[in-house]
Order: C-alpha cells, then sequence, then structure tokens
C-alpha cells in the first residue's frame, strides 16, 4: 500500500509542483538576485552591483513617498472597509426584509475589475459633471468645480475611497460568516442576562468575532500591497507622485524606466513587507485558533 | 475459501506500537470475530489484513500465499463499513456494481449481476434510489451487497452493526449469520466491541488487548475458561466478580471469614483472584452461606435483578444475577452461597481490565 | 375559570424599520457608481457634457453600445480575454485538484509544510515575480503572445485551488476511498469516480473565482503584451480611453460590456463566489 502511495504522491504532484516552482518560487528567488543587478530588460548582459540597489533606496525621495503613501493607503483602505464591512454585516445578520438582495448590492463591486471601478469612479471625481461635485453644487455651491484626482491633496484619497467602496463587500461576507458562527446559545445568555443590544454588540458580539477580524486585517492589508490596476488607472501615481505607492513605483522604475534590476530591489523590500504582515497573520490565526478554535 | 495467517505481525503508527506481535491462522470458512475494549487494536488488525495499512514487520498470507505487500485490490476480499461507505453520489446499482464496473466486466453482466445480488438481500426495489434515501438498515444491505458481488474469498466487517439502532442491530446480526450460512466457505472476520455479536456469530472469538492477543477460542470456551481475569472480565455482561483471596496448600481459597475449595484443577498458589460470575452466585439467608453481605443496590430488570453487595472483606461491590421479583431491600444483610464448580483463580498478577466505575 | 384568549397588542419595535431604512439608503450610495456608469452609457456624449447625466434619460440613446460592439479591436480585445481566462481557469483548476488530493488524502512527512508554501503563495504581490518572470518570456520569445499570460495565471491560481480541494477533499470521508481501494479501484479512479463526483460545489467555486479574476486582471497582459491585437479586454479600456477622450457615453459602454461576462457569473453563482472567498479568506 505504502508503494502504491508514494508513486501516486510523485505522480499526482509532480506537474502542480513544477508549475508552482518554476513560475512562482524561482522568479521569486531570482528577484533577490536581479535586485544585485542592473539589468536594463532588454540586454543579455548585466553588472553585478552588490548592494548599490539597496543602497540608491536609502537617496531614494520618491522611494520614501511611496513608502509614506503605502502606509497610508495600507491604513486607510484597512479602516475603511473594515468598519464599513463590519457595520453592514451587523445590519444585515438580524432577518431584515430583502437582506439577500441587500447582499447582492453590496458584494456587487468586488466582481467588476479594477480597471472598470477605476474608471467608475473617474466618472464620479469627474469636475463639471461628476457624482460628487453635483452633490456639492446641489448643496448651495454651484460654482464648486474641484478636480479631486488632478490635485495632489486629494488624489490618494480619492482613489482609496473607490478602493474602499470594492472591498467593503469582501469584509461584509467574512464578518457575516463570523456572525453566523456565533452560537445562539451565547445571544440568549445576553438576553436572560439583561444585557441591552448595544452591550450585547460590544461585550459580546464584536469580541467573538475575533477571527474574522483576523482576517479582515490580514487581507486588507495585504491586498492593499497588491494595489495597482486602480491606481494605474485612476491616477497613475500622480499628481506629482501623490498617489506613488511602492507597487506603482515598482512598475515605473522597471517598465517606464526599464531599470530592471533597481526594480526588483524594490519589490525585494514589498517582498519583505508582505511577508512580516503574512508571518504576523499566521501567528495571530493560530493564537486565535487556541481561544476560539 | 481461504485461510488467513498472521505471523508476528507488529504495527507501529510513529513512534506508538499498537501491535506488538500478533500470531493467528483464521481456517478457511470459518466466522472470526476480534473483540476488545477501544484502543486494543482489533480494527487495526483487521485493516492490515485488508492492506489499507501496510504491516511494520510480520507476514499476512492467504491460502499459504504472501499478501503482506500486496494491494487491497488483489487480494480478493471485501469490506463492510462502520459508516457503510455508500458513494452518495451513486444509486444503489451503481454502489454495488462499482467494483465489476472499475474492470472491464460488460454492462450487461454488470446489470445481471446487480440484480442477482439485489434478489439475495431484498434490494430489488431500490435500485435506483441513492443512498441517502435509504434507512440504516437499507445502506447496510447495499454495503453488504456491494461486498459480495465479486465473490471474495475474505469477507471482512468494520463494526458494521454499531450505528443502528437496537432493534435492526438484532434483525441485521441474523441476516449476517444467515449469509455466512449461505455464502457458505467464505471466511469471514468480523470487528465488533458488542460482545453479544461476538457471542452469537462467531466460530471463534479472539480477545485482544493492548495490541496483544489474549486468548482465541469458540465462545463457550473463552466465557467458560477464560485465560485471564483480563477475558474473563472483558466476556460476560455483567461483568465477572473479582475477589482476592489466598490459596493454602490444602488449595483452599480464604477470604474474609469464608474458605472455598474450588472444584475445577487450578495451579495458583498463594494470593490469589477468585473470579465468579453473576450467575454462579445465589441469595440464601443471612448466615446460611459462604459468607454474608449487605445489599447496596437492587436493579430490577424484569426478568431477572442485578444486586449488588458489599461486605468490609470485599475490595470492590460484588453482583449477582438474582430472580426476577425478589423480596429485597437495600441494607439488608443477606448470606451468599457461591457454586463451587463454576470458580476460576487466577494468579494477582494475570493481565486484568481496566475497569471503568 | 373559562379560558380567555388575552391578544396582547404587539409592542411597536422600531429596530427592524430603522435598520431597513438606513440599508436601503447605504444601497442607494452603493449602487450610485454603477447606475451613473449604466446612465451614462444610454446618453450622448453632448448630454453627458451639458451636466445631464444623473437624470433619468426620456429616450435611451443606444449609439454608444453600437460603437463599442462594433468594434473590430473589441471583439479581439475580448477573443484574446477568452482566450486566456478558459485554459487558465481550467489549468488552474486542474493542477489544484490534483496536488489537492494529495494533500487531502496521501499526507507524508512534510507535506503539511509543502502546502504552507503552495498556499502562501497566494498572498504575495505579484510585483515580486515580475522582473524575473518578464526575462524569462522575453528570453523563450514569447513576450508580445498570449502564452505567459496563460501560464502566470495558471501558477498564480495553484495556491487558492489547492487550497479549495485539499479542504474539500478531505471532507470526503476516508472510508469512501478505502472502500473503492478495496473494490479495486486505483488512486486516480479514487479521484475521478469517488472525490470528484463528491467535489463538483468546490468546481463551481473554482470555476467563478477563477474566471472572475483572469478576467480581470490588468498587470499581466500589461507586461507580457506589446501590440494591439493581443491585448486583453481590460487594456482595451485603457487603450481606448485614448481613441474616445471625451466620449464619455463610449466609455461606459465598453467598460459595462467589458464587465458583462463577470457580471453575470456572479449574478447567477453568487452563492459558490461568496462561499469561495469566504473559504479561501478564513481558511487561509
Amino acid at each position: 500500500m505504502e508503494t502504491q502511495n508514494r508513486l501516486w504522491r510523485v505522480l499526482l504532484l509532480a506537474l502542480p509542483i513544477l508549475v508552482f516552482s518554476v513560475l512562482v518560487i524561482w522568479p521569486l528567488l531570482s528577484s533577490f538576485y536581479y535586485s544585485f543587478t542592473n539589468w536594463n530588460g532588454f540586454n543579455r548582459d548585466y553588472e553585478f552591483l552588490g548592494l548599490r540597489n539597496f543602497a540608491k533606496i536609502w537617496t531614494d525621495r520618491l522611494f520614501f513617498n511611496a513608502i509614506v503613501n503605502t502606509t497610508i493607503w495600507m491604513v486607510a483602505a484597512l479602516v475603511l472597509p473594515t468598519l464599513t464591512g463590519l457595520f453592514l454585516a451587523l445590519l444585515l445578520d438580524r432577518q431584515v426584509r430583502g437582506a439577500r438582495i441587500f447582499k447582492t448590492v453590496f458584494y456587487l463591486p468586488i466582481c467588476l475589475s479594477a480597471i472598470v471601478v477605476g474608471q467608475i469612479w473617474i466618472w464620479i471625481y469627474q469636475p463639471d459633471w461628476g457624482l460628487l461635485n453635483t452633490f456639492v453644487k446641489l448643496a448651495g455651491n454651484p460654482d464648486f468645480n474641484y478636480a479631486w484626482l488632478a490635485r495632489p491633496d486629494s488624489a490618494l484619497f480619492a482613489v482609496i475611497v473607490a478602493w474602499s467602496w470594492q472591498q467593503t463587500g469582501l469584509s461584509m461576507v467574512i464578518y457575516l460568516a463570523g456572525l453566523t458562527s456565533i452560537p445562539s446559545e451565547m445571544l440568549e445568555v445576553c438576553e436572560i442576562e439583561g444585557a441591552t443590544a448595544w452591550q450585547r454588540i460590544w461585550r459580546v458580539v464584536i469580541p467573538l468575532l475575533t477571527p474574522s477580524t483576523v482576517v479582515v486585517v490580514a487581507l486588507s492589508m495585504i491586498n492593499s500591497l497588491k494595489g495597482f490596476d486602480i491606481l494605474y488607472i485612476m491616477t497613475g501615481g500622480g499628481p506629482f507622485n501623490s498617489s506613488d505607492t511602492l507597487a506603482m513605483h515598482m512598475y515605473n522604475e522597471s517598465f517606464k524606466k526599464y531599470l530592471m534590476g533597481y526594480g526588483s530591489a524594490i519589490s525585494v523590500v514589498l517582498f519583505l513587507i508582505a511577508l512580516t504582515v503574512i508571518g504576523v497573520y499566521f501567528r495571530q490565526l493560530r493564537k486565535v485558533d487556541e481561544i476560539y478554535g | 475459501m481461504a485461510r488467513v495467517e498472521l505471523r508476528n505481525i507488529h504495527k507501529s503508527f510513529g513512534a506508538t506500537e499498537v501491535i506488538r506481535g500478533v500470531d493467528l491462522t483464521i481456517g478457511s470458512g470459518e466466522f472470526m470475530v476480534f473483540v476488545g475494549p477501544s484502543g486494543c487494536g482489533k480494527s487495526t488488525i483487521l485493516r492490515l489484513i485488508s492492506g489499507l495499512e501496510s504491516v511494520s514487520s510480520g507476514q499476512i498470507l492467504f491460502d499459504g500465499e504472501d499478501m503482506t505487500r500486496t494491494a487491497p485490490s488483489k487480494r480478493q476480499l471485501a469490506m463492510v463499513f462502520q459508516s457503510y461507505a455508500l458513494f452518495p453520489h451513486l444509486t444503489v446499482a451503481e454502489n454495488i456494481g462499482f467494483g465489476l464496473s472499475l474492470g472491464k466486466t460488460p454492462k450487461t453482466e454488470i446489470t445481471r449481476r446487480v440484480t442477482e445480488v439485489a434478489k439475495i438481500l431484498q434490494l430489488d426495489s431500490l435500485l435506483d434510489r441513492t443512498p441517502r434515501q435509504l434507512s440504516g438498515g437499507q445502506r447496510q444491505r447495499v454495503a453488504i451487497g456491494r461486498s459480495i458481488i465479486r465473490n471474495p474469498k475474505v469477507f471482512l466487517f468494520d463494526e458494521p452493526l454499531s450505528n443502528l439502532d437496537a432493534a435492526l442491530r438484532v434483525s441485521m446480526r441474523l441476516e449476517i449469520a444467515r449469509l455466512h450460512r449461505k455464502l457458505g466457505d467464505v471466511t469471514m472476520i468480523y470487528v465488533t466491541h458488542d460482545q453479544i455479536e461476538a457471542m452469537t456469530l462467531a466460530d471463534r472469538i479472539v480477545v485482544l488487548n493492548g495490541g496483544r492477543i489474549e486468548q482465541v477460542g469458540t465462545p463457550m470456551e473463552v466465557y467458560e475458561n477464560p485465560a485471564n481475569t483480563f477475558v474473563a472480565g472483558f466476556v460476560g455482561a455483567p461483568s465477572m466478580n473479582f475477589i482476592r483471596c489466598c490459596v493454602d496448600g490444602d488449595g483452599v481459597a480464604r477470604f474474609g471469614p469464608a474458605g472455598i475449595r474450588p472444584t475445577r484443577p487450578h495451579e495458583v498458589s498463594g494470593d490469589a483472584l477468585l473470579g465468579i460470575r453473576p450467575e454462579h452466585l445465589a441469595l440464601v439467608d443471612s448466615g446460611q452461606g459462604t459468607f454474608d453481605a449487605e445489599i447496596e443496590l437492587v436493579e430490577r430488570l424484569g426478568a431477572e435483578s442485578l444486586v449488588y453487595l458489599r461486605a468490609p472483606f470485599l475490595e470492590r461491590a460484588i453482583t449477582v444475577r438474582a430472580g426476577g421479583a425478589l423480596g429485597l431491600s437495600e441494607q439488608k444483610l443477606v448470606g451468599v452461597q457461591v457454586d463451587l464448580t463454576n470458580l476460576h483463580v487466577f494468579s494477582p498478577s494475570s493481565p486484568t481490565l481496566k475497569q471503568d466505575p | 375559570m373559562a379560558d380567555v384568549a388575552v391578544s396582547v397588542p404587539a409592542r411597536f419595535n422600531p429596530w427592524p424599520a430603522t435598520v431597513f431604512v438606513a440599508l436601503c439608503i447605504l444601497a442607494a450610495l452603493f449602487l450610485a457608481p454603477t447606475a451613473g456608469v449604466l446612465l451614462s452609457s444610454v446618453k450622448t456624449t453632448r448630454a453627458i457634457a451639458l451636466g445631464d447625466l444623473w437624470s433619468v434619460p426620456d429616450r435611451i440613446y443606444l449609439e454608444n453600445y453600437a460603437e463599442v460592439l462594433f468594434n473590430p479591436a473589441v471583439h479581439r480585445y475580448f477573443l484574446n480575454t477568452l482566450l486566456v481566462t478558459v485554459p487558465a481557469t481550467v489549468a488552474s483548476i486542474a493542477l489544484g485538484v490534483l496536488a489537492g488530493h494529495v494533500f487531502a488524502k496521501l499526507p507524508f512527512r512534510g507535506s503539511n509544510i509543502l502546502f504552507l508554501i503552495v498556499v502562501s503563495g497566494m498572498f504575495f504581490p505579484p510585483q515580486v515575480i515580475l522582473v524575473p518572470l518578464f526575462r524569462l518570456f522575453n528570453g523563450l520569445g514569447l513576450i508580445d503572445t498570449l502564452w505567459p499570460i496563460i501560464l502566470v495565471h495558471t501558477a498564480l491560481g495553484i495556491p487558492i485551488c489547492t487550497l479549495l480541494m485539499r479542504n474539500f477533499f478531505a471532507a470526503v470521508p476516508n472510508a469512501l476511498r478505502e472502500a473503492a481501494l478495496i473494490e479495486g479501484a486505483n488512486e486516480w479512479q479514487v479521484l475521478t469516480r469517488v472525490s470528484l463526483p463528491l467535489s463538483l460545489p468546490a468546481l463551481a467555486v473554482l470555476a467563478t473565482l477563477q474566471f472572475t479574476w483572469i478576467w480581470n486582471d490588468f498587470l499581466w497582459p500589461l507586461i507580457f503584451t506589446q501590440s494591439d491585437d493581443k491585448r486583453t479586454i481590460m487594456i482595451g479600456i485603457v487603450n481606448l480611453r485614448g481613441q474616445y477622450t471625451v466620449a464619455w457615453g463610449v466609455q461606459g459602454a465598453l467598460s459595462l460590456v467589458a464587465s458583462l461576462p463577470t457580471l453575470v457569473i456572479f449574478l447567477f453563482f453568487q452563492r459558490y463566489f461568496i462561499k469561495g472567498m469566504t473559504m479561501g479568506a478564513i481558511k487561509g
């Protein structure tokens, strides 16, 4: 039996592991390698620069700008969809009339591509007839004409709002799944002990949702590190690099300036940040598992 | 149809050894039942015979042919699982014909054989249903049908009745006995923790404990001549009573005020354990029996009563099987009469059953 | 004493109504952006430019859709996207099925670590492997073909497909596999005749997820293709922005048409979609 099992293991795993190794693991490792070179993307040859790309990072003002923007992006894109998603899930958890339709509405944006979402929000922010400015005009400011995406002060936040609009459904769904796994006895205990609705939510429901919160937080952080498409179409990192994130900066350096070695160095930094997030995530997940199992 | 031999079988999972050297020959056409407390390794032995698990060391032979490294599908055996293991996406007919459909058997042949088997098991009217639409007993019969269709040499049952309710269990037990007779000389190996199944179905019983065989024998042999206190305590319900005693040079076993001479031959002297089955004790008036004891509790089961007695020289309460409508009251002092022809004497170092309170 | 049915007037509970109204307002806010695009797509550019976007049109103007649907470039984009999405979806699920079966039913020493490595592939920003993959496919002369996109999506789909399939296969009772083995099945037959037929919901989940993600992807076609007739639809939207600079209505129609396949899948297979999202997220 064991002999056959060994054979089947090899037969079945060979292809998936081969494809995964060649197209994911190997490129991941060689990214480190290229980060020590000055490869330009076209020539066969390149020079070995040692740590010079990483030294350059220290002096690259745009890199620090990208780090700051990525941090803002990560924090804002974490707080907004998480809170809205939690709020929506709490509203929808009770048997509201039409709950299914509401869920579909809130969840719908997730099936749209970031490109289409970007496109939609460009409309909203359009200075002359966009929904946002139309509202402001209706609210008694008829000459209001603010180009949200063209101003360095607002561009990044404008994109974050669009991004949150799309991501809210995801955290809502995860919270809803978490809510259904709370045993109804626990809520009945609250009723018997005489807790108010407010106390029930703050003292019982939200603490019991901790596993979902861990998942939502980690997922939003990881997703915001990946965020690229929506920035590409809405601002392209501009104006004046005001919405340039690490992923965007890496793309620009590698594929606009053809500094693929330097781009790899940036991607290594990106990788290390992601690794930290994932590491913390797995540890929290294990901790949460021990308590809430 | 096949003689199954196990030679010095050992099996470890990681660092834990679950089977510690088992030697056993199961005769062709024999109905062999493995019993033992949970964790004794009875299911593991069955899985080793089936080939689903590989032995760590030792040999498994079918009719003298070494099967130790043979794949389960090549061993010509069938297995009925505790959960029935019916394929939920297939109909009854497809479930029964599953094994045949894997090979090159033509469709018409499969249909013919499936109908045949279904008739034997009275499943003809259910062939198009899926397992979910069947009752527990019907599922069990489908599982058996799937096993017999390929004419296996060896039949393995892994606690096949434990998922059924009590009434159904009795009728399925009869059905399995009938099947064994009908199939004639098919070797059947049956794992259970239910003593009644073991006693009623088995040609021979294997009592297992901690990965070792404690005793092999016909049901009555095992019941009447248990090899050690483990077997004695495990087989029979309610369990055998054990009383610490001292056997003197004359062969008289003394405990408390009592001294009795067991009539069965034994070789124990000095400290010993006296084993007495509840049915071999009788209640008499105080002072009239072998010793006196106080009634702690009476469980009335209708046809009979179980009386639990205590005495200062008894380590734990002893059980007496008594008639149905006795005028017994708790805390009454009674005499206990011991049937001297049915006494078992064990050495105190004999392996014992860990008793749950 | 006679039994008197006392009817207690139900105490008025304001909560359900409040929650319902709140949800309606939020839903309207959530739908507004999509509604805007929908409205723009049935209006003339002139009407939009005059600030008439947010009114309900009295006449539905379909020229924008005609412009999109009869544009041969759009046909090309759609075809390319299909040529990428379908094979990559099928291939990634197939590989996930193979690996998932091993991790669920044939575990071995170290298989948990291997599984963890494969699954964590789901979490890394794709930018990390951008440059090496570009060099790899450049060296193979495959830049500006659809091949690298198909291959990379297949590989990047392995983590989620393996994760979901393993979880599903693990839920199939071991006794079923063992019964099949005893009946004479080999491991391949166990997989194809027992495990897979029982895991159709998982396949549906993965098919919807993978199709949507690959269809919507922008980064990989952006990196791997250059000429217009190799571009996929999401790149097409960006490219055509130049052609239809102020033709807002055409852009809106194009966005909607490009999202149609994923919208349809989402609306019809929402259950599977949500299940996949939560399973992928939570069991990770």
